[in-house]
């Protein structure tokens, strides 16, 4: 645990253990009119999703958009941006808990919640894109009596594996790094919150073996989630990269890939966090040298995604391959120009703004270019997947694809889908770390008689 | 055929007896005459395909057919190897002749106008009773029949029937009437008939807009005769040379393409005549006298005047022609303008000059698709009708209503008729007219014959039990007659139309090489064989002794208010003909070969024309001629000139069911309804044009027009051929292999010829190829729709299509090349089915084993085990999968693709695809282990080119070859070691089942 800090990563006014215990647990305070505003909202937006999914599973995925030979569209597409979504929630949690960074402990707990909240979004869409919906669980390998098994050439195989480990292993890091704060609540709350947290709580007592055990756990599980940030997204990336699909088979995917997922995560997480901030009235806690440090992350993957788009459009002239020169040239020139400089200007071009200080440091700038982060990540993976698709090799069969209402009500669901989660658990438990804050602040002592 | 037992009544009994067992309980009502399979019908094996000769009437060439019943349903109709004119070998529209068949559309019992204006069933005998009243009212002058085509014993009949009730109304109307064609011979020959022309026999063939591997008379043997007399073969190669304003699909397989001032056709083959009279005139008969003096009228620096088209290229063009055997056609329907007599008169006199008449044109068959039919015998009809002069009309097999202009009238001229009897199978324009529908029996339904030459007696057998309550015209007809009693009964010996047709083979078994046998044996035979086939009588006419009167101008458009300043040329569709094949869901799906454009009518417009005028492909425009207007999408095809826009005849149609109701534009109407000097129709019109600001997405497969260099479909110069360099145009075509990874490749490839060694994949197994000669195909899409009837493969709709959904496992591409500037424009043209890869991107990818390499080379799709993923699509650089968006085949389904009784089609052999799977061509595994079983029951080899799949065998053009690629001396290892056998994208490193033979053109130096 870290236990030196820097001094400007520390609240800026020194709170004390009991400000902390204090102000955390108001967070889990009585809902208000807004917060179930708000949640009816999403609840909303999913159930037109889920009826444009039920719609699509009862006709066919012809409601879709797919113009052969587009034959991956909105969904997968949206499946790589939660998959990447994820990605920086395991960074900012295990990597920089790793390296002794003091200043995840304000954030790690929203980006870890964010983390399992966007693979599970994702884990819907390679189910949501399949022909046969009812038999997707032909994909997992077990004993059975069809006799079949499953293709591990296949990088979709491989794709599972990876989704469901990243599954398990996120959400176990998020459960064990709560237990200590979840206990802390269990002594305030009442009801059936009390029942909720005595059982989640597992039992914590403090004790010094207690914490001997958790932190070495901790420490473990940090460690076996580092390597799952850089090789997750390497295996969706090899959906791709092993095709041989003019502008998918490339050896710079899966470090691309890595790159972007933590840029368009940290880019969420600062999303996520400056209304959570000032809703739960977390200035304290959550400062403006919090959102520097988001930043300067962003900003730094933001440079090596620029870089690898440079190196794609010289790769492919590079290359002299016909194919792969044709496909970016449709794609920078071609019919979905518009899409591809939305990415390029989004993701290339913005977090240059970042190199200057007072913009890392102006909150409403932050959430603007976040966003924008966001939206450009969606856009390049429609551009990689949907733009390559569509100019492949045979002249004859290539098409134009545009999403229907239905694809369009999915997506908007997998964000209330998402929304539903965080909302939830940001009114049932910390969204900042109890534990992990108090263990910045100095050792509170006696006076000195 | 009657008494068999065929799988609905077989359905309808185990119903029955099912029904019966539940019933019994409660009701003492037992179902009688309960019949068991367990003694099957005769020649009927469960699972056993039996097989029907019968002949195709979908058009009056008159093709051969034997229809494949399995389980007494006809579910594929094959070529009949034994006729002279296609030789096994179909057309996508005698294919699409089961959905004639099985249309869901159709006339399911005898049905007569009610009080309130609609359609009211009643029973055949009260339809009798209606028509024999109606008949017993008015005087024979007062009754006519409109038939179509039908140059046999029911043609004989309806005569007959109508003379026995004092009436000479008789009226043959096929809207593609060769009536120019006809005039020109019998002002050059004094002969009214057509002739035979032998492409097979002609090196050099020069097309004066004539659509011959379309519509124009037999295209299928056209197609054969022209492949086989125009391929590379050991003495060279053909050429082909095509004269027209716009490129058709005839003119995308020429050698070079000439496009001059519309109408002029005749001016520019008087002036080659006169070339190769003053400088070629060897060949000459001795009485080209009679023109010397015309043509020396012609030369060519006057001509390239007149025609837009060099004198230099017509000096050519003559050379060319006079050299070899030759033969030059005209007469095409889209060609036919008022000045069309003078083009086939022109050519007439060019083919004599040159020597062909006699040799590549060969008279005294008359092979009339018409059978004497003129545009002016309709006109002259329209006008009795419209003078109160008909009293009862009946139309068999003809739609005036649609086929002839609005201009006419003819739909005015009906209400003046009391009683219109229409044997429509469909409710077509003119049936639904009618007061009383009396719906004929299928073609395959009935028992005819059908003459479409002098010599050649064609039979049609029923090839199942009618799928309604229909009966044939011939049958109605003698039961009237009985009904009505007195003489006119008295005239026909039998009620039973098989009776009728049987007495007049009885009549003519000598004269066709019966004699000395039972009738039944000679019949029996005459039935397996198709027909009779006797060989065809050649006649060489000599010159007219007026021939030299002749005057020749070019068209030039009737000047008339509301005329543009473009042509319009109405050419003849080659997926729906006159339009009668519009109701077939197959055909609607078909691209068009030039246009690639589904379930619609286009306009097509030179690009540089549509600049002008602001338009861009898929901008609805309005044509509007002094006759009538109509409006499509543009399409903008670098093959017509710029003074010109085309549109296809066909669709448009305002009945004819649910698959052409409301489709497409009417080009009938833009036409003047004035009979020409010929008596036939105008097919150029002048036109102006106008775009309405509406626009959609043309529903059409294609996606790039250009091949962007990446040699798909590839071609190359006879010049070069013989120089012995078949090298492709295209080089960047495929990617060399760098020297570093040539060892992993080698390894990877060793890995990969280990796991070959294992189970199931141990020991010798053939690989499946296919060499498909470029060089023959002609892009007419036979083999498209012999593709979907076999492999049951849904038909989409136009928003599917326009969405790049449809199915078509097997597609024609079509390549455009130059055409910008001054370069000539040419066509490529690619059949791409899956290439059946040894190295299968698509197998690696697929998580569930769907896609995976059978042991004898095949790219296996498991249906039932894909959960669609479609990552096997993104992989394939061929774009050869289909996945299916919808549930095509579930009855409750909006998607559903066969409606009642279409799916009685369904090809048992082959599963029925749900939704959400991935399916693809399967080089019709079915076939082959089909004749792999038989072999292995017979306890015999395979012979090489025993196993034909289904686009193989309709090939017109036989360009497709199947076979072992194991096997080195098979016909398809042998085009493999051709030097022009190159591979799609084989720089992908996909080792493709399927080769390619380059196109050769044997073009000219400029």
């Amino acid at each position: 645990m870290a236990t030196t800090a820097p001094p400007d990563s520390m609240p800026a006014s020194q709170p004390t253990y009991a400000d902390v215990t204090r102000d955390v647990a108001a967070t889990l305070g009585n809902p208000t009119k807004g917060y179930y505003g708000l949640l009816a909202f999403v609840i909303t937006i999913l159930l037109i999703g889920v009826g444009a999914l039920l719609y699509q599973i009862r006709m066919g995925l012809g409601v879709a958009g797919y113009t052969p030979p587009v034959m991956w569209g909105v969904y997968i597409t949206t499946f790589v941006f939660w998959v990447g979504i994820a990605h920086s929630g395991t960074l900012i949690s295990a990597i920089l808990f790793l390296f002794r960074s003091a200043w995840r402990t304000a954030v790690y707990r929203t980006a870890e919640a964010m983390t399992v909240f966007a693979v599970m979004t994702a884990g819907l869409f390679p189910l949501i894109h399949v022909g046969r919906l009812w038999y997707a669980y032909w994909l997992i390998p077990y004993p059975n009596q069809r006799g079949l098994w499953v293709n591990f050439k296949s990088p979709l195989v491989w794709d599972m594996f990876a989704i469901g480990t990243y599954f398990i292993v996120s959400t176990c890091f998020l459960i064990l790094g709560l237990i200590p704060d979840i206990a802390a609540i269990r002594d305030k709350a009442t009801g059936w919150r009390k029942k909720l947290y005595t059982i989640t709580a597992l039992n914590w007592r403090g004790t010094d073996q207690q914490w001997r055990h958790y932190t070495r756990a901790y420490l473990y599980l940090a460690a076996l989630a580092t390597p799952l940030v850089l090789s997750v997204h390497s295996v969706v990336s090899w959906d791709f990269a092993v095709s041989i699909v003019p502008g998918w088979h490339a050896t710079i995917f899966a470090p691309y890939f890595v790159a972007g997922a933590i840029y368009s995560g940290v880019a969420l997480v600062i999303t996520l966090l400056i209304p959570l901030r000032i809703v739960f009235r977390m200035e304290r806690y959550i400062t403006t040298d919090h959102f520097e440090n988001l930043s300067k992350l962003l900003l730094l993957t933001g440079m090596i995604v620029g870089y690898a788009y440079v190196v794609e459009y010289f790769m492919a002239w590079y290359s002299g391959n016909t194919f792969e020169r044709a496909s970016f040239w449709n794609r920078a020139f071609g019919d979905y120009w518009w899409a591809t400089w939305t990415m390029i200007i989004c993701n290339g071009f913005l977090p240059f703004l970042l190199w200057f200080k007072k913009i890392r440091r102006c909150i409403p700038a932050l959430l603007v270019i976040s966003l924008f982060v966001n939206l450009g990540m969606w856009f390049e993976r429609f551009v990689i997947i949907v733009v390559s698709l569509s100019f492949e090799y045979e002249p004859y069969a290539m098409g134009h694809y545009t999403p229907t209402w239905v694809e369009w009500a999915i997506l908007s669901g997998s964000f209330a889908w998402f929304f539903m989660w965080f909302l939830l658990f940001a009114k049932n438990f910390p969204t900042v770390s109890i534990t992990e804050v108090k263990e910045i602040i100095p050792m509170p002592r006696k006076r000195a008689s | 055929m009657a008494k068999q037992m065929d799988r609905r009544r077989f359905l309808k009994v185990v119903g029955v007896t099912s029904g019966g067992a539940v019933a019994v309980g409660c009701s003492t009502d037992a179902p009688e005459k309960l019949i068991p399979y367990l003694v099957p019908p005769e020649n009927q094996i469960p699972g056993i395909a039996t097989y029907y000769a019968t002949t195709c009437r979908e058009c009056p060439a008159g093709c051969g057919m034997h229809v494949r019943v399995r389980e007494g349903r006809a579910v594929k109709v094959e070529g009949n190897p034994d006729s002279p004119f296609n030789a096994g070998r179909l057309c996508a529209r005698g294919q699409a002749s089961l959905q004639g068949l099985y249309n869901p559309d159709r006339v399911r019992g005898p049905m007569e106008r009610g009080a309130d204006g609609d359609f009211q069933p009643i029973s055949w005998e009260d339809a009798y009773a209606r028509v024999a009243e109606r008949l017993g009212q008015v005087s024979g002058d007062r009754i006519a029949f409109v038939t179509g085509n039908e140059s046999g014993s029911f043609d004989r009949l309806v005569n007959e029937w109508l003379s026995a009730l004092g009436s000479q109304g008789r009226l043959v109307f096929e809207p593609f009437g060769y009536e120019a064609l006809r005039y020109a011979n019998q002002q050059v020959f004094g002969v009214n008939a057509l002739p035979s022309y032998r492409f097979a026999e002609a090196r050099h063939v020069l097309s004066f807009g004539t659509d011959f591997l379309e519509t124009w008379m037999n295209p299928v043997q056209n197609t054969r005769e022209f492949a086989a007399g125009h391929g590379l073969n050991e003495d060279g190669m053909g050429r082909y040379v095509h004269i027209e304003p716009r490129m058709s699909m005839s003119g995308i397989n020429a050698d070079e393409w000439i496009a001059p001032n519309p109408g002029t056709e005749a001016i520019l083959a008087l002036a080659i005549a006169n070339v190769v009279l003053t400088d070629h005139g060897d060949n000459a008969p001795s009485d080209v006298f009679r023109v010397r003096q015309l043509l020396g009228g012609y030369d060519p620096e006057g001509a390239s005047g007149v025609c837009g088209v060099p004198a230099e290229t017509i000096r050519r063009l003559a050379a060319e022609f006079a050299e070899g055997p030759s033969l030059a056609v005209a007469g095409g329907m889209g060609n036919q303008h008022d000045q069309a007599h003078a083009t086939a008169a022109a050519v007439n006199i060019l083919n004599y000059v040159a020597g062909n008449i006699g040799r590549t044109v060969a008279f005294g068959s008359n092979p009339d698709p018409s059978a004497g039919s003129t545009y002016r015998g309709l006109a002259d009809l329209t006008q009795r009708m419209r003078d109160g002069a008909v009293d009862v009309l009946f139309v068999h097999g003809a739609n005036p209503a649609y086929s002839a202009p609005t201009g006419l009238g003819f739909v005015e001229a009906l209400g003046q008729v009391g009683f219109k009897v229409s044997f429509a199978r469909v409710i077509d324009e003119t049936a639904a007219q009618a007061d009383l529908i009396l719906p004929d029996h299928d073609p395959l339904e009935q028992w005819n014959d059908f003459e479409p030459r002098a010599g050649t007696y064609l039979l049609q057998q029923p090839v199942m039990q009618p799928v309604f309550d229909t009966r044939q015209t011939g049958d109605v007809l003698l039961a009237v007659a009985s009904q009505m009693g007195g003489g006119v009964a008295r005239r026909f010996s039998t009620q039973v139309y098989k009776d009728y047709l049987q007495n007049v083979w009885r009549a003519r078994q000598n004269q066709l090489g019966g004699s000395g046998m039972p009738f039944d044996d000679f019949w029996a035979a005459s039935l397996q064989a198709g027909g009779v086939y006797q060989p065809e009588p050649s006649r060489a006419p000599r010159l007219d002794r007026n021939v030299g009167q002749l005057s020749f101008v070019p068209w030039s458009g009737v000047e008339e208010t509301g005329s543009g300043d473009l042509t319009l040329i109405a050419y003849p569709s080659p997926v729906f003909f006159d339009g009668r094949g519009a109701s077939r869901p197959w055909l609607q799906e078909l691209p068009d070969p030039v246009s690639k454009i589904t379930w619609g009518s286009w306009v097509e417009i030179h690009p540089a024309t549509a600049a002008e005028y602001g338009i861009v492909e898929g901008d609805f425009v309005e044509v509007t001629s002094a006759a009538g207007t109509a409006v499509a999408p543009a399409f903008l095809y670098p093959g017509v000139r710029r003074d010109v826009v085309a549109m296809a005849l066909g669709q448009g149609h305002s009945e004819l069911g649910r698959y052409a109701q409301g489709r497409g534009a009417n080009v009938y109407n833009l036409l003047s309804s004035e009979p020409t000097e010929f008596g036939g129709l105008s097919h150029y019109q002048k036109v102006s044009i106008r775009p309405t600001g509406e626009h959609e997405v043309l529903a059409s497969p294609a996606g790039k027009k250009r091949q962007m260099g990446r040699g798909i479909a590839q071609s190359t110069t006879f010049e070069e051929v013989r120089a012995g360099e078949g090298h492709p145009f295209h080089v960047e075509h495929a990617a060399e292999v760098p020297e570093k990874i040539e060892r992993v490749l080698e390894e990877w490839q060793a890995a990969q010829d280990r796991e070959r060694t294992r189970g199931n994949y141990a020991g010798e197994h053939p690989r499946w190829g296919l060499a498909i000669d470029l060089t023959r195909c002609t892009g007419c899409s036979a083999c498209v729709t012999a593709c979907y009837a076999e492999n049951n493969i849904p038909v989409v709709g136009k928003l599917a299509v326009q969405r790049g959904r449809e199915m078509s496992w097997l597609r024609i591409e079509r390549y455009w090349e130059g055409g910008e500037d001054d370069e000539p424009f040419t066509v490529e043209i690619l059949p791409m089915m899956c290439q059946q890869c040894g190295r299968a991107p698509c197998e690696p990818v697929c998580p569930v084993f769907a896609a995976y390499r059978t042991p004898d080379g095949l790219n296996a799709q498991i249906y039932n085990r894909c959960i669609g993923t479609r990552y096997c699509s993104n992989n394939c650089p061929y774009k050869v999968r289909y996945f299916n968006w919808f549930d095509h085949s579930a009855e409750n389904d909006p998607a559903f693709a066969f409606p009642e009784p279409l799916r009685l089609q369904l090809n048992p052999d082959v599963t029925v695809r749900t939704k959400g799977v991935m399916e693809k061509c399967t080089f019709c595994v079915q076939r082959i282990r089909d004749k792999q079983n038989q072999a292995a029951l017979a306890d015999r080899e395979l012979v090489d080119g025993e196993i034909l799949t289904a686009c193989q065998q309709s090939c017109p053009a036989e360009a497709i070859t199947f076979g072992d690629l194991n096997d080195p001396n098979s016909a398809v290892s042998r085009s493999r070691r051709n030097q022009l056998n190159y591979r799609v994208l084989e720089g992908l490193n996909t080792d493709p089942g399927v080769g390619y033979l380059m196109r050769v053109r044997n073009t000219v130096e400029a």
